[in-house]
């Protein structure tokens, strides 16, 4: 069970990191590509521009979602080093719960935003339809959700084992 | 009213800075009856602004930078020829800490890549322990006012988003910081030169010069391509910055071969760490920089400073001094998009120009990195070099100082930031 559990995460992880890697190869592609096209030919490709401004928001939530996975968002780091061992993982457990609940409600209504969209039938560019390009919002808050749940779970399961 | 005093006090606890932010908003809305899909409309603004396409980019290309034995080739070639005028360490690091800062954003690579090449070389040439030590702690921040530093492209988008005070560009911002960022560089290069007046001075060699051109031959090109291409208006900035990513990959990859093929994923997702680090917070704070202006917030703060506090001058003393203290607690991105929306309409009434207070906002946060007692770039620095952060402190203040000084002139003398604009 617990083995499998872990093969589950292992996978889960490269699964993230290949996107990453994979996405960000392909905006680098596509963006030099567009260069080329407008310099040498003088052209370009109509959806190059709306699709590389969709990539940008995949990448920064993918790039969000790996941060949290190591616990390295953005944070005022003033008072953590300051306190002792108890109190700071006080702070932590109430940290990951509330950026969970936070999260989670972002989730909510990105679901509710993304399904309109596509019950409205709107589109990017061309027969593109805009969910496609949106649903990594709640994805990207969805997963980030669980994290801290799991991060939550993790720390209150080593303090009773400590 | 004890929502936000609690929030403040969660920030305070290390919670992660966007959940902080994306709690104002949704709080925010939640008041004032507003359905809170919006926050997420607002987030998807992301996708509806193209020059965030140059934040990966440059990230990226940054990361490269840092990881492959480009710091050991600029701090090379600067030495060969720059290494032989007076107070010649002193210059060869600043000016490749400035370069290099420039190149990757202020993150505090600048110290962890450069200060380990350039501390001993320093205490080698015969400077004292405490300005070494000062010197490559304070340019960690150095450069940061000198295209193409993320830091002026997001003040730029954030402005922008704001739309007041007429239209920023981040060509305006590239431009503004050229000035102010020199005399930066100048007032340090003058301590520098002051405190290796006794210094002996080393000889010209040709053939190291020429030796060091040859090494970094392929990265002289890139500045060179780069800025000339953003100046001259050649390419938009994010083709600069795909330009800059697919110049760097190629040569530091398969040109120098020293970030072998399997470590590419790593240093990927580094990088994408901090750009959605940085992204989230952005898309987030348009969310809360929405409700702040549909709440009249920053005119409601503008109401209740003039009355106190009629005169510009006087508002930019202040600005100053608060700004110091942001700059200790909060670093450069966040501080960014949490303060300019607040600011930004503040300072326009005030009278001050939006380029020219962006420009003033960033100079005093590259002091804030280094202001005790909580600068980030300090602690960077002490467990960099294994010094204790008592020392540290005491090696940076005469820069502290300094630099100080500088951004006073900045601050209350608005034509160096704004002369070299077209508008003008």
């Amino acid at each position: 069970m617990l083995i499998t559990l872990k093969r589950i995460k292992q996978l889960i992880l490269f699964f993230e990191d290949s996107l990453i890697v994979l996405l960000l190869s392909a905006t680098i592609l596509l963006a030099g590509s567009q260069i080329l096209l407008r310099n040498l030919f003088d052209s370009g490709l109509i959806w190059a521009d709306p699709t590389l401004r969709i990539m940008v928001l995949w990448l920064a939530l993918l790039g969000a979602i790996a941060a949290t996975r190591e616990n390295r968002h953005i944070r005022i780091d003033i008072l953590s080093h300051r306190l002792s061992q108890r109190s700071q993982s006080i702070l932590a457990t109430v940290n990951n719960l509330f950026s969970a609940v936070v999260c989670a409600i972002i989730t909510w209504h990105a679901v509710r935003f993304v399904h309109a969209e596509w019950q409205d039938g709107a589109t990017l560019f061309a027969a593109i339809p805009a969910w496609l390009g949106e649903i990594i919002i709640p994805i990207g808050f969805g997963v980030m959700t669980l994290r801290f749940l799991f991060n939550l779970a993790l720390q209150l399961s080593q303090r009773d084992g400590g | 009213m004890i929502i936000a005093l609690l929030l403040i006090l969660l920030a305070l606890c290390g919670a992660p800075l966007f959940a902080i932010i994306g709690a104002s908003a949704l709080w925010g809305f939640y008041q004032s009856d507003i359905d809170l899909s919006v926050v997420v409309i607002e987030f998807f603004r992301l996708a509806e602004m193209p020059v965030l396409l140059a934040i990966p980019l440059f990230t990226f290309a940054g990361y490269l930078l840092s990881e492959s034995g480009a710091p050991h080739r600029l701090v090379r070639l600067t030495e060969a020829l720059l290494g032989w005028v007076p107070g010649g360490m002193a210059f060869v690091a600043l000016i490749a800490c400035a370069l290099f800062t420039a190149f990757t954003g202020a993150s505090g690579v600048t110290i962890v890549a450069l200060g380990a090449l350039l501390y001993p070389a320093l205490r080698e040439a015969g400077y004292r322990k405490n300005f070494s030590l000062g010197l490559v702690t304070t340019s960690g921040s150095l450069g940061l006012l000198f295209a193409p530093a993320l830091p002026l492209i997001l003040y730029a988008v954030v402005a922008q988003q704001l739309g007041i005070g007429g239209p920023i560009s981040v060509d305006d911002m590239f431009l503004a910081g050229i000035l102010p960022g020199l005399l930066m560089l100048l007032v340090l290069l003058a301590w520098g030169l002051w405190s290796g007046r006794d210094l002996p001075l080393k000889a010209f060699t040709l053939s190291e010069a020429r030796a060091a051109i040859r090494a970094a031959a392929w990265e002289i090109p890139l500045p060179i391509i780069l800025l000339g291409g953003i100046y001259s208006g050649y390419f938009a900035l994010s083709e600069a910055a795909a330009v800059t990513a697919i110049y760097v990959f190629i040569v530091e990859v398969f040109i120098y071969r020293e970030i072998p093929l399997k470590q590419l994923p790593r240093v990927m997702r580094e990088a994408m760490l901090l750009v959605g680090g940085i992204l989230i917070i952005l898309g987030l704070s348009m969310a809360s920089t929405n409700y702040l202006i549909d709440a009249e917030v920053p005119s409601r703060l503008f109401d209740w400073l003039h009355e106190r506090v009629a005169e510009p001058l006087t508002f930019l003393i202040l600005l100053n001094i608060f700004l110091l203290l942001l700059g200790t607690m909060l670093d450069i991105f966040s501080a960014l998009v949490l303060m300019v929306p607040l600011l930004l309409p503040v300072a326009v009434r005030y009278g001050i120009d939006p380029v020219h207070l962006g420009i003033i906002f960033l100079a005093n946060m590259q002091i804030g990195y280094f202001t005790p007692p909580v600068g980030m770039n300090l602690f960077i620095a002490s467990y960099r070099f294994d010094k204790p952060i008592a020392e540290i402190y005491r090696a940076t203040l005469p820069w502290f100082f300094i630099l100080f000084g500088a951004v006073l002139i900045i601050t209350y003398w608005p034509t160096l930031s704004l002369a070299l604009l077209e508008r003008n």
